[in-house]
């Protein structure tokens, strides 16, 4: 709904004759503004803030250019500041429930406190939960800043001068929600200099709707069996249930976070923008490592970039090569959320990819494709065990449920879960290969035209289906049955 | 050659441009100035009103989440694009929607498991209203069209066994209740017209069959079925399973109006509203201005209500009736039968039925429910205050 409200405004920026960049940065940033607002009104000033720090943070490297020192603190600014934002607003509460539970201690989080402050004594807003409320897209911006002044620091970019320029690129509204991570480097140009026409729109929403019946179509439908098998007792479940649920979870988060991360490319292409792909069909990846390398690349490559390699990388001995990878794999997992289940799941992968360095990669190669593509699959599989289970115990019992520890192997709910669900299981399947494109792609060669023809008419098709999807979503019957 | 090809592609994206942006803009201002409903018929509530902006609502939200409501509630062409969903998951092979289920020619209800726990306390007030109560007392419990129509669910759908149900209720209650078989009754009817296709109450040809299969019991002859005129007073009925699925390849329903001109007839209908409220009086049973509306079941006495009196010139005995609405279709077939049948509807009645009603005032006590709503109603358990 929001994308509909939005989309006047992204016209005007994208018709615009006499391309006058500040003017469209400017209407990009208020979008940006209005579109967060809209979300977080409160946390707005948190974000604006945030924005300026990094922003002064860049002006003063450039000015005292020579002066190393100054340079440093600079940088120590802005990354603590954003390191800060993500530990206050994502972490507290996390560390101070597993310090109350290592000392059967009772504190409580001081942001609550002082948000209870304000509210008994400055203004009412009505905040009275006791969690911090995470703010939308805080895990996005802070990472995106942060690319901006360390690789100033690093000399990889120029300053940018113009503060509604930096301000619209940390408020790039297409995907300070969900991704991908865009880091300054990649639209440097962009930002002072770029075109729009036609057929990029049109490569544009193509991408947009390609991602919005990914995460409407796709995950959305395939999200409610994971719902409702999710919330089932998992020491009574079947085998084949377990199964379902959690491949249904597979599915739902791959298409939910590669659909935001589409429409978010779709919706910069039609602004003029070349956001960094995020996602490469993972699911069919060889190996844990190739995996990563197409799973969430932006963030893959953000640690690379901003964490291994300052680190060391693998280059200072083995010993510090695993303590590198360890690190940025714990980071990695707990990026994803504030839970030991993220912080177990990251260093999963990081063990896994440590075995493959070790020796294990090679024999994988040398394995036939459909065997180490199913490895990879299954091992992501249990990866999900991890990542979305509540509690550790939780996912061991899930994974006791998986092989059997509740000795049932199928039920009715099975059945009918995958009966009726067997469709969408298919297409989530399919849309996990490059089968389609490659299939487009032959088609092409033959007939040529058709394939021109019939794509606005599948993107019109897919948009109104989506449409239809969406509006029922909101579909509310208050028929409690009055016999 | 190469220039005419770049200028194809370009036509085409232009299309694609248009047609995207086209209908991204044209669906809020068709939204925005067509006409607003302020009640969903179908949905059966109150739709969101335009929302008015202030600080405080900006502040908290609730601002931008009305008129996100208010966008969805009155988006162009709703129920339709909800009908395209609806369509294309049947195509997929999914045959459950909002917990109705899609079978060939009829939709029914899912039905979860009961909390045994809440029956056994209706079970037990029941039986607390027998002891107390020196009168003889009549139990039907009906199955519903999720039950007679089970094989044709989806394979290994989930849905209660109210047989077991009812065996169990029957099981549960009094000796001295006498349980009248009405499962047998519709099962053996199946083939006919006996349940909605679209609503969750049983046709008045349903009702019949359980008239026919208590009357004995109850003590009296039921007048043959063909001894009945049937008018079909609508063939246009979508009831509360058409609103929850939206779901159009089901056949709409008729409503009948069985008229028996050979006995005796209504003389007043007493309802009472509100509770505590004195009753209106009305001379027919049948409410006609429903058949006009939506909700046509309600042509069988109106909406559910407290208290209904329903006096006939008949010479029989007077009958209390505890009930939910399968009973509206049911009760014009007793009229023969009782001088006096008065209709209590345990969910309007605040504390003792006794406040309403003295039991030792009637010749026969009778409950019907259907098994669906007895096993969430938590007010049959009311009764044990006497």
């Amino acid at each position: 709904m929001i994308i509909y409200i939005l989309l006047p405004d992204k016209i005007n920026a994208g018709k615009k004759k006499p391309i006058v960049i500040p003017a469209r940065n400017l209407l990009i940033l208020l979008t940006g503004f209005f579109f967060y607002a809209w979300g977080e009104p409160f946390y707005m000033i948190l974000m604006l803030f945030s924005t300026a720090i990094d922003y002064f943070a860049g002006r003063f490297m450039a000015k005292y250019d020579d002066n190393q020192k100054k340079r440093t603190i600079c940088l120590l600014v802005s990354v603590i500041m954003n390191v800060g934002l993500l530990a206050i607003f994502k972490y507290s509460d996390f560390f101070i429930d597993t310090i109350n539970s290592i000392f059967k201690s009772d504190i409580t989080n001081p942001i609550i406190l002082v948000n209870r402050w304000i509210n008994e004594n400055i203004y009412d807003f009505g905040l009275t939960e006791d969690r911090v409320a995470l703010p939308i897209g805080i895990s996005f911006f802070t990472f995106q800043s942060m690319s901006y002044t360390i690789d100033l620091y690093l000399r990889n970019i120029k300053v940018q001068k113009s503060f509604i320029g930096f301000t619209s690129y940390v408020t790039l509204f297409p995907q300070i929600v969900a991704g991908p991570i865009v880091r300054y480097e990649d639209v440097a140009a962009e930002i002072n200099e770029r075109t729009v026409n036609i057929n990029k729109i049109s490569e544009g929403i193509g991408k947009f709707v390609k991602g919005l019946a990914k995460k409407v179509l796709l995950a959305n439908n395939i999200g409610i069996i994971w719902t409702q098998i999710k919330a089932m007792d998992y020491s009574e479940i079947s085998v084949a249930t377990a199964w379902i649920g959690i491949l249904a979870f597979t599915f739902q988060i791959y298409f939910d976070f590669s659909g935001y991360s589409d429409m978010a490319v779709g919706l910069g292409k039609m602004l003029g923008f070349n956001f960094p792909q995020n996602f490469d069909h993972p699911y069919m990846s060889k190996s844990i490592s190739e995996f990563w390398r197409r799973w969430h690349i932006t963030l893959g490559t953000w640690f690379r970039e901003y964490v291994y390699i300052p680190l060391g990388g693998n280059r200072k001995g083995k010993g510090k090569t695993l303590r590198n990878l360890l690190i940025v794999w714990g980071l990695t997992g707990l990026w994803h959320g504030a839970s030991w289940n993220f912080i177990l799941w990251g260093l999963y992968f990081g063990v896994l990819i440590i075995i493959e360095r070790l020796g294990w990669g090679k024999v994988l190669e040398k394995l036939p494709t459909p065997i180490s593509t199913l490895y990879t699959f299954l091992l992501a599989v249990f990866g999900w065990v991890l990542f979305d289970t509540n509690t550790l115990s939780d996912a061991f019992r899930y994974f006791g449920a998986m092989f059997g520890a509740t000795g049932v192997l199928a039920d009715s709910t099975a059945t009918y879960m995958f009966t009726t669900n067997i469709v969408i299981f298919a297409l989530c399947i399919f849309a996990s290969t490059d089968w389609f494109m490659t299939l487009v792609n032959l088609i092409k060669k033959k007939k040529e035209k058709f394939v021109t023809c019939a794509t606005p008419v599948l993107i019109v098709a897919m948009l109104l289906l989506c449409t239809s999807y969406l509006v029922d979503a909101t579909y509310n019957p208050f028929l409690y049955f009055r016999f | 050659m190469h220039m005419k090809k770049t200028k194809k592609l370009n036509v085409v994206n232009l299309i694609t441009c248009i047609a995207f942006f086209g209908i991204l803009i044209a669906f809020p201002i068709v939204t925005a100035i067509a006409p607003k409903e302020t009640f969903s018929d179908i949905e059966n509530r109150t739709l969101q009103t335009m929302p008015k902006a202030s600080v405080k609502t900006i502040y908290d939200r609730s601002y931008m989440n009305k008129l996100e409501t208010y966008i969805s509630d009155h988006f162009a062409g709703r129920t339709d694009w909800i009908k395209v969903k609806t369509a294309v998951e049947t195509m997929a092979g999914k045959y459950e929607r909002n917990g109705i289920y899609i079978l060939d020619d009829r939709l029914v209800e899912k039905v979860s498991e009961p909390d045994y726990t809440a029956i056994d306390k209706s079970i037990s007030a029941i039986n607390k209203f027998v002891e107390n109560n020196n009168v003889p007392v009549y139990f039907m419990l009906a199955p519903t069209s999720a039950e007679i129509y089970r094989e044709q669910l989806p394979e290994s759908a989930p849905n209660v066994n109210q047989r077991d149900f009812i065996n169990y209720v029957y099981g549960g209650l009094s000796k001295a209740v006498s349980t009248i078989d009405v499962y047998s009754a519709m099962q053996s009817e199946k083939f006919d017209y006996i349940y909605y296709r679209t609503d969750h109450h049983w046709t008045t040809h349903g009702a019949y069959y359980a008239y026919e299969a208590a009357a004995k019991k109850m003590g009296y002859e039921p007048v043959p079925e063909e001894m009945y005129d049937i008018e079909h007073a609508s063939d246009e009925f979508l009831g509360t399973f058409y609103s929850k699925a939206l779901y159009d390849g089901v056949e709409k329903d008729s409503i009948d109006i069985y008229h028996y001109n050979g006995g005796s007839s209504v003389t007043d209908v007493l309802i009472t509203s509100e509770y505590g409220k004195a009753p209106e009086s009305y001379d027919s049973m049948y409410f006609r201005e429903y058949l006009d509306v939506k909700d046509k079941y309600s042509t069988f006495l109106g909406t559910n209500q407290p208290l209904v009196t329903i006096k006939t010139n008949s010479e029989g005995g007077k009958l209390l009736m505890f009930k939910d609405s399968y009973a509206h279709c049911y009760v014009p077939f007793l009229t023969q039968h009782y001088s006096e049948i008065t209709l209590v509807d345990m969910r309007y009645i605040q504390m003792s039925y006794k406040n309403v009603v003295n039991p030792e005032d009637y010749d026969q006590v009778m409950f019907l429910y259907n098994a669906s709503s007895f096993m969430t109603d938590v007010n049959i358990r009311k009764l044990a205050y006497g």
